[in-house]
């Protein structure tokens, strides 16, 4: 295991995550293994208290794991993490800023930090965003102040972008104003995001791939087109002694009398066929939204916990 | 080691604490300037504002750049920034002593030139003016290792009272001690035996409170 810690990233891959543990008196997180591919948009989704901010954390070096391997474009998080945080721009639900200063204040002590700040694209986003730089950070609504570091991240243009739950509070237009300053940034094919959140929607809109997390466990990941297509319902009258055929991936089956609704992962077309010849009659097959797949995996992954 | 960080968090962090930083140098020297009043009971006064400007500087000032960095939690902000654990803690440490012997070497400056100036003022009392204010020092920096190692409001006070009784009983003892009493009266400075071996412990539980909380800062695996 050590060997395989020890190799280096390939440069496709902006960060990755090997054998991650970590405990606290109420929480663990079991043996993450993650890798982002450079270029891509992430999304961590999971319930409250599920590990996704831990994971980000450790992202970060802001919290060290007690077993376990992180590598952050191309730099091992423990040993070098200045460095690696140069290319780095993170944003957490719980971070503030200086409430007593301004915005200006904070954009000049980003900036004599980052070589690399811009600051025409700062004032671009002050615009967008209908931030005022003399404005004390205490004086700012809450969708101000996720602007306001969003602002803070974003102009130094950043290589790997690390947001937890950056929408959480936000009203409806706020929202849509930083998801898509965030696609415009990820138009540039070098940039990374990693986006965590418990709104499925949010993550749906904007991410390539998806990782439901519960628990401290990773439960599933996949590109987003691939966990869209391959989660199906069927609805479909069957009589009592119907028994159904073996379908790979069946994850749920209810029972209303003559009504069986069956959601089942790892689709394949040929599963209408099956359940048709075996004697039911197919009433609908529908695909699931991605928060109907995040249930059904999480109501699968705790049954298999407990097990 | 970045040199250029640690300079940045350390200026950043100066420019946040100036109000306080400002109020503290000022009631600082008015404390001074009060034991040229005439009368006895101003002088008690005087010196008594001095030791509680003092002490209030230190607790304030903590506060201000250390504990409120966890408690307002803009730690995390500061943290994501391309700064390490080393830079990050070397410039905290470097910015709570320098903004706390900001008004603390002013007093002890001002004083010393009163000493000097001052017709009526004895050069002997001088030494134990030092002592006092490197106890003072101390003892701040002893609040200093108790916030780095338990964030805690509650646990810094509590070294902070035991300061303050303990600096009542320093004092008293200095001044049952012939040797040093009697440098109160004295027009001529000098430096006994025993007041370098008060002053040599009191630079020494100062610097190893100092090296604890680097050691301890820098151990910390946890930042949020």
């Amino acid at each position: 295991m050590s060997a395989v810690l020890d190799q280096p990233e390939p440069a496709t891959i902006a960060a990755s995550l090997r054998g991650i543990a970590k405990s606290y008196s109420h929480f663990q997180l079991h043996d993450v293994n993650l890798e982002f591919t450079t270029g891509t948009v992430n999304g961590l989704i999971g319930p409250n208290g599920a590990g996704k901010s831990t994971i980000m954390r450790i992202l970060m070096g802001l919290v060290q794991p007690d077993r376990g391997a992180v590598a952050v474009l191309g730099q091992r998080i423990s040993s070098s993490e200045a460095i690696a945080k140069q290319e780095v721009g993170y944003f957490s639900e719980d971070m503030r800023l200086y409430k007593a200063e301004t915005l200006a204040f904070h954009m000049q002590f980003v900036r004599s930090l980052y070589p690399g700040w811009d600051e025409a694209y700062a004032r671009q986003l002050l615009d967008r965003f209908g931030l005022i730089a003399q404005q004390k950070v205490k004086g700012l609504s809450q969708g101000q102040r996720v602007k306001a570091l969003l602002l803070l991240i974003l102009a130094r243009r950043p290589k790997l972008l690390i947001l937890d739950e950056p929408t959480n509070g936000l009203d409806p237009v706020a929202k849509q104003e930083v998801l898509s300053e965030l696609m415009q940034t990820v138009q540039d094919e070098t940039r990374t995001i990693i986006y965590s959140s418990h709104h499925t929607q949010d993550v749906e809109q904007i991410c390539d791939t998806i990782t439901f997390i519960d628990r401290g466990r990773v439960i599933a990941s996949d590109n987003r087109d691939e966990f869209l297509h391959r989660w199906r319902r069927f609805r479909l009258q069957a009589p009592g002694d119907w028994v159904a055929p073996e379908i790979a991936g069946l994850r749920k089956e209810s029972v209303f009398g003559n009504l069986r609704v069956m959601t089942i992962d790892r689709y394949q077309p040929q599963v209408e066929d099956w359940l048709q010849s075996s004697g039911a009659t197919l009433e609908s097959s529908a695909a699931l939204s991605l928060e109907e797949i995040f249930v059904a995996a999480v109501t699968r992954g705790r049954e298999e916990c407990h097990q | 080691m970045n040199a250029r960080a640690i300079q940045i968090l350390f200026l950043k962090d100066l420019f946040l604490s100036r109000w306080p930083l400002f109020g503290y140098l000022v009631g600082g020297l008015l404390s001074v300037l009060a034991t040229c009043l005439p009368g006895e009971a101003m002088e008690f006064i005087a010196f008594i504002m001095m030791i509680t400007v003092t002490i209030a500087a230190g607790i304030h000032l903590i506060g201000v750049l250390l504990l409120a960095e966890s408690v307002d939690m803009t730690r995390t902000f500061v943290m994501s920034l391309p700064v390490s654990l080393l830079d990050y803690s070397l410039a905290k440490l470097a910015v709570v002593l320098v903004a706390f012997l900001i008004p603390w070497l002013a007093m002890l400056a001002s004083l010393t030139v009163l000493v000097f100036i001052l017709p009526e003022a004895k050069p002997g009392v001088l030494p134990f003016l030092v002592m006092m204010f490197l106890f003072l020092l101390a003892g701040f920096c002893l609040q200093l290792v108790t916030a780095i190692i338990t964030e805690s409001v509650g646990w810094t006070i509590v070294v902070v009272v035991l300061g303050n009784v303990l600096l009542n009983l320093f004092l008293k003892t200095l001044n049952d001690q012939p040797v040093i009493s009697s440098l109160a009266q004295s027009e001529t400075l000098t430096w006994p035996p025993l007041v370098q071996k008060i002053m040599t412990g009191e630079v020494v539980v100062i610097l190893v409170a100092l090296g604890i909380a680097l050691l301890f800062q820098l151990r910390r695996r946890d930042l949020v």
